[in-house]
C-alpha cells in the first residue's frame, strides 16, 4: 500500500506509543483498584478522580497517536462513516428505547475490516465528536472505546469472526473488559450517576454493602457484556450478508483471513 | 500528452482482464471523449490514465502508459496525481469535508502538497474566477447544488495545475442544469490549455464539445476519430452506446421512407437541419 | 452545515487561539479534580467560567445546554449518593436500606460541583470555537492532520447520515412497521435500518478515498494552511502559566495530604 512506505521509519516509535499508552491505562486501572481510594477524603494523598482522568486520557491519546499512522487512505476514508454510524445508531437506539447503547458498532465494523489500529482511532474519535456535538460527559470514557476498538481488531485477527458462534463470545469478553475499565470513571468522576437506570443500579449495589467502585463495576458488568455481545453479533451478521469481494478488498481481511479462506474467484 | 501502447490490465484475483490491447493517443490541449457501455472498462481506463492503477488497486498492468513523457508505472501515486487530476461521478464523495468553506475545500489539495500560503490564496482565486464560482467561495461546500459541487471538485483539481484532467462520468448524477454547467466549463478548460479526457454517455454534448471521440467496447478501444466520424458509425448501437437523438430521428424517418437510404445519417443539429431541410436552418 | 454547538459571536473569547482555550479547559479540570472540596469548583465556576461566558455572549446558550445535560445527572447523583453512600455515618433520615447521610450529601455536592465545572467549561469551549479553527490550531500545534481530517469530515457527514437514517426509518414506518414493545423485537426493527447504511458506507468509501488521493492526501510534504491561526505573545505566555498554576494546585494538595 502507498502509506506503508512512509510509515516504516516511525514504526518503532508508533509501537512504543501504543505499548506505553496501554501500560499507562492498565497501571491506572490497577492502581485505582488496588489502592481502593474508598471515597473522597480530604486526607487522600492522590485524588482518585484526577488519576482516573489523567491516566486514562494520556493512555488513550498515546495509543491513538501510535495508531493513526498505520492506516491507509481507504481506512481513513471509512472512519468518518463508521463514527457517524456509532453516533446516529447510538441516538436512534436511545430514541427507540432499547436498554443497551449499541454505540460502538461502527468501531467493531472498522476493527473487523481494517484491524486494531483502525478500531482504536474510530473509538477515540467517536467520543471526541460525541463530546463536540452532543454532550461532553462521554469524553472521560474515550479510553473505553479505545479498548473496544483494540479488542475487536485483535478478535478479528485471531479468527473470531470466522464462525457464527465466536463473535458473541468475543463481544461478551470485550464487554467485561470495557465494564472494568470504565468503572473507575463512573465512580470517581461521576459518582456513579451516569444515567437514570445505571444510577439506580449503582445505588442498589451500594445499599447492598458494595463500595462505590464495586458498585459501578457490577453495574457495568450487568450492561456492557450484553451490549457488546449484541454489537459484535450484529456486525458479524451485517458483514456476512455482504458479498465476499467487498470484504476481500481490505488488506487486513486478506492477510489474517478474518472471514476464513477467501473463496476462489468465480468467472 | 497521453499515450497508451497495447495496455492490458487485470484486477487482483479477477479471472479475466478488464482491459486488453488498449492503444490510444491524446494530443495536448485537446478534449477527448470516451464512450462505452457500462462494464466496458471506462472507470478502469480512467484510473489507469490517472495513475491509480496499478498504484492503488494492485493487479497486473501490461504494455506502456505514458503521460507527459513519463511512464505511469514508474511514478508514485503522489507524482502521478501531480500530472493527472481525476474528477469522479458522485460530487458529494469528492468534497473532502476537511474544510468548512468552498475556499478551504479548493485549497485542501494545495495544503496537502505544502504550497506557500500566498501562492495558495492566489491560486484559489484564479481558479474560482476561471470557473465563475467566485461568489460560492465563502459558502459551505455541502450547501451547493450537485452541479456546483462538481464545479468545486473540478476547481479542486485545476488548482493543483495538473496538465491533464480525467473526468469519469462527471454528469451521471446531475440534473440537466448541472450537466449543462459542467459541460459549459469544458470550453473554458480548452482555452486554458488543459488536456481533458471525459468519459460520458451524453453523445449530443460530446459531439458539441469534444475534439476527438474514442469508443471503448469489449475491453479495448474499438474505434477512434472525430465526433462526426465516430457517431456516424453503424456499429455504435451494437456496442450498447446508442446514437444521438439526430441519428435516431433520421433512422425513424428512413424507416418510414421520408428520407432515402442514400442520405448519410446526421449526428449534429446542423447536419440534421440539412437532412430534414426545410425551415430549421436559421434556428441556431 | 456542521453539527457542533458552535455559536458565532464577535467576542474576545471567540477570537482566542483554540489551543489557548483547550489548555485553559484542561487546567480548570485538573484544578477542580485535584482539590476535593466543593468550594474549589464553586470558585472556578464564579471566577473563570461565568465571566468567560458573559464576555463570549453565549451565556444563554451555555445555561440552556448545560442545564439539559446536568440536571438529570445531578438529580441522580444526589438521590443515589445521598441515600446509599457507603461511607455515610451521620444519618439524617432512614427508610429500610436507604439512609440519607450528611457524608453522602457532601460527597454528592463535591462530585456534582466538579461535574458542573467539567460540563460547563467543555460546552463553553465548543460554543465559542469553530471546529475548523480548532482542528487547524491543533494541527499547527503538532497533531496529525489525519485526525483533523477525520473529525472535520465526520462533523459534516453526520447531518446527511442522520437524514438518511431518518428517511429509512420513515420508509419502514410507511410500510406499516410499528415499534414493538418487546426489546428483542425492537432490535429486529433496527436491523433493516442498519444494512442499507452499512452498504452505502462501503460503496462511498472507495470513491471518497480515490478523491482524497487525487488531491495529495497521501503526500509526505510538510503541510501548509490557507488561513493562519490567530495567536499573540500574551496567549503564548498564558499557555505556560496556566499549566504551572494547575500543577501547583496538584502539588499543594498532595503535599497537604502527606503532612
Amino acid at each position: 500500500m502507498t502509506s506503508s512506505a512512509t510509515a516504516t521509519p516511525n514504526k518503532s516509535r508508533n509501537l512504543a506509543l501504543v505499548v506505553g499508552g496501554t501500560v499507562i491505562v492498565l497501571a491506572t486501572y490497577l492502581y485505582l483498584v488496588i489502592s481502593q481510594p474508598t471515597e473522597l477524603q480530604t486526607s487522600s494523598t492522590a485524588p482518585a478522580g484526577l488519576i482516573a482522568m489523567a491516566g486514562y486520557l494520556v493512555g488513550a491519546v498515546l495509543i491513538a497517536a501510535g495508531s493513526i499512522h498505520r492506516l491507509s487512505t481507504t481506512t481513513i476514508a471509512m472512519i468518518p462513516v463508521a463514527i457517524a454510524l456509532n453516533i446516529v445508531v447510538g441516538q436512534l437506539v436511545a430514541v427507540i428505547g432499547l436498554p443497551v447503547y449499541l454505540d460502538s458498532m461502527g468501531t467493531v465494523l472498522v476493527a473487523a475490516l481494517a484491524g486494531p489500529a483502525a478500531g482504536v482511532v474510530t473509538g477515540i474519535l467517536t467520543n471526541v465528536i460525541w463530546g463536540l456535538t452532543l454532550s461532553p460527559i462521554v469524553l472521560p470514557f474515550a479510553v473505553v472505546q479505545v479498548v473496544i476498538g483494540m479488542m475487536a481488531g485483535y478478535a478479528a485477527r485471531g479468527g473470531l469472526f470466522r464462525k457464527p458462534w465466536l463473535p458473541p463470545i468475543a463481544g461478551a469478553l470485550t464487554g467485561v473488559v470495557a465494564a472494568m475499565i470504565s468503572a473507575p470513571i463512573s465512580a470517581f468522576i461521576f459518582g456513579g450517576a451516569t444515567g437514570g437506570g445505571t444510577g439506580a443500579l449503582v445505588g442498589m449495589f451500594q445499599a447492598m454493602g458494595q463500595s462505590l467502585l464495586g458498585a459501578t463495576t457490577m453495574q457495568g458488568l450487568l450492561s456492557d457484556p450484553l451490549d457488546k455481545l449484541i454489537s459484535f453479533t450484529v456486525v458479524y451478521l451485517v458483514l456476512s450478508a455482504l458479498p465476499a469481494r467487498f470484504k476481500q478488498r481490505f488488506p487486513f481481511v486478506r492477510q489474517y483471513q478474518v472471514f476464513g479462506k477467501a473463496p476462489a474467484a468465480k468467472a | 500528452m497521453i499515450r497508451l501502447d497495447d495496455v492490458g490490465y487485470t484486477y487482483p484475483d479477477a479471472p479475466a482482464p478488464a482491459l486488453q490491447h488498449v492503444s490510444l493517443e491524446v494530443p495536448p490541449g485537446s478534449i477527448t471523449g470516451v464512450v462505452g457501455a457500462s462494464g466496458a472498462g471506462k472507470t478502469t481506463l480512467a484510473k489507469v490514465i490517472a495513475g491509480f492503477i496499478p498504484q492503488v488497486e494492485g493487479g497486473e498492468l501490461t504494455g506502456s502508459a505514458t503521460v507527459d513523457g513519463r511512464n505511469l508505472a514508474e511514478l508514485s501515486l503522489v507524482e502521478a496525481v501531480s500530472k493527472v487530476g481525476l474528477v469522479i461521478q458522485n460530487p458529494f464523495n469528492q468534497i473532502s469535508g476537511a474544510r468548512y468553506t468552498v475556499r478551504g475545500e479548493i485549497a485542501f489539495g494545495l495544503e496537502n502538497l505544502g504550497t506557500p500560503r500566498a501562492e495558495m490564496a492566489a491560486g484559489v482565486d484564479e481558479v474560482a474566477a476561471l470557473l465563475r464560482i467566485t461568489d460560492l467561495l465563502d459558502r459551505s461546500p455541502y450547501a451547493l447544488s450537485g452541479g456546483q459541487m462538481q464545479l468545486v471538485a473540478i476547481a479542486s483539481m485545476l488548482v493543483l495545475r495538473t496538465p491533464v484532467l480525467v473526468m469519469d462520468e462527471p454528469t451521471s448524477q446531475l440534473d440537466p442544469a448541472g450537466t449543462r454547467l459542467v459541460f459549459s466549463v469544458l470550453d473554458t478548460l480548452e482555452e486554458a490549455g488543459v488536456t481533458v479526457v471525459i468519459f460520458e454517455h451524453k453523445l449530443e454534448l460530446l459531439q458539441a464539445h469534444a475534439d476527438r471521440l474514442l469508443v471503448l467496447a469489449d475491453r479495448t478501444i474499438a474505434l477512434a476519430g472525430t465526433p462526426t466520424e465516430v457517431l456516424a458509425d453503424e456499429r455504435l448501437s451494437g456496442w450498447g452506446i446508442g446514437a444521438t437523438r439526430y441519428t435516431r430521428a433520421a433512422r425513424l424517418a428512413r424507416e418510414r421512407g421520408l428520407i432515402g437510404a442514400e442520405v448519410p445519417l446526421p449526428v449534429s443539429f446542423d447536419q440534421a437541419a440539412a437532412v430534414f431541410g426545410t425551415g430549421a436552418g436559421g434556428a441556431r | 452545515m456542521s453539527s457542533t454547538l458552535y455559536v458565532e459571536r464577535p467576542s474576545a473569547v471567540h477570537r482566542l487561539n483554540p489551543v489557548t482555550k483547550l489548555v485553559a479547559l484542561l487546567c480548570v479540570i485538573v484544578v477542580v479534580f485535584a482539590i476535593p472540596q466543593w468550594w474549589a469548583s464553586g470558585a472556578v465556576l464564579l471566577l473563570v467560567i461565568v465571566p468567560a461566558a458573559v464576555i463570549s455572549g453565549c451565556g444563554g446558550a451555555l445555561a440552556r445546554i448545560g442545564g439539559q445535560i446536568l440536571l438529570p445527572l445531578l438529580v441522580v447523583l444526589v438521590l443515589v449518593q445521598g441515600l446509599t453512600f457507603p461511607g455515610g455515618q451521620t444519618v439524617l433520615w432512614r427508610w429500610g436500606p436507604l439512609a440519607l447521610t450528611t457524608e453522602g450529601l457532601m460527597f454528592a455536592a463535591t462530585i456534582g460541583a466538579r461535574i458542573v465545572v467539567l460540563v460547563l467549561s467543555s460546552v463553553l469551549l465548543v460554543l465559542t470555537t469553530h471546529p475548523g479553527d480548532l482542528m487547524s490550531a491543533l494541527t499547527e500545534a503538532g497533531m496529525s492532520p489525519r485526525f483533523a481530517y477525520i473529525i472535520s469530515s465526520t462533523l459534516q457527514l453526520i447531518p446527511s447520515f442522520r437524514a438518511r437514517a431518518d428517511s429509512i426509518l420513515l420508509a419502514q414506518q410507511a410500510r406499516g412497521l410499528a415499534v414493538p414493545r418487546n426489546p428483542v423485537r425492537r432490535l429486529g426493527v433496527l436491523m433493516p435500518l442498519l444494512a442499507p447504511l452499512v452498504l452505502g458506507m462501503f460503496t462511498d468509501v472507495e470513491e471518497r478515498s480515490t478523491a482524497m488521493e487525487a488531491r495529495g492526501f497521501g503526500s509526505t510534504a510538510k503541510r501548509t494552511t490557507l488561513t493562519p491561526v490567530r495567536d499573540s505573545r500574551a496567549q503564548k505566555v498564558a499557555r505556560w502559566v496556566m499549566p504551572a498554576v494547575a500543577l501547583l494546585a496538584v502539588v499543594l494538595q498532595v503535599g497537604w495530604g502527606l503532612l
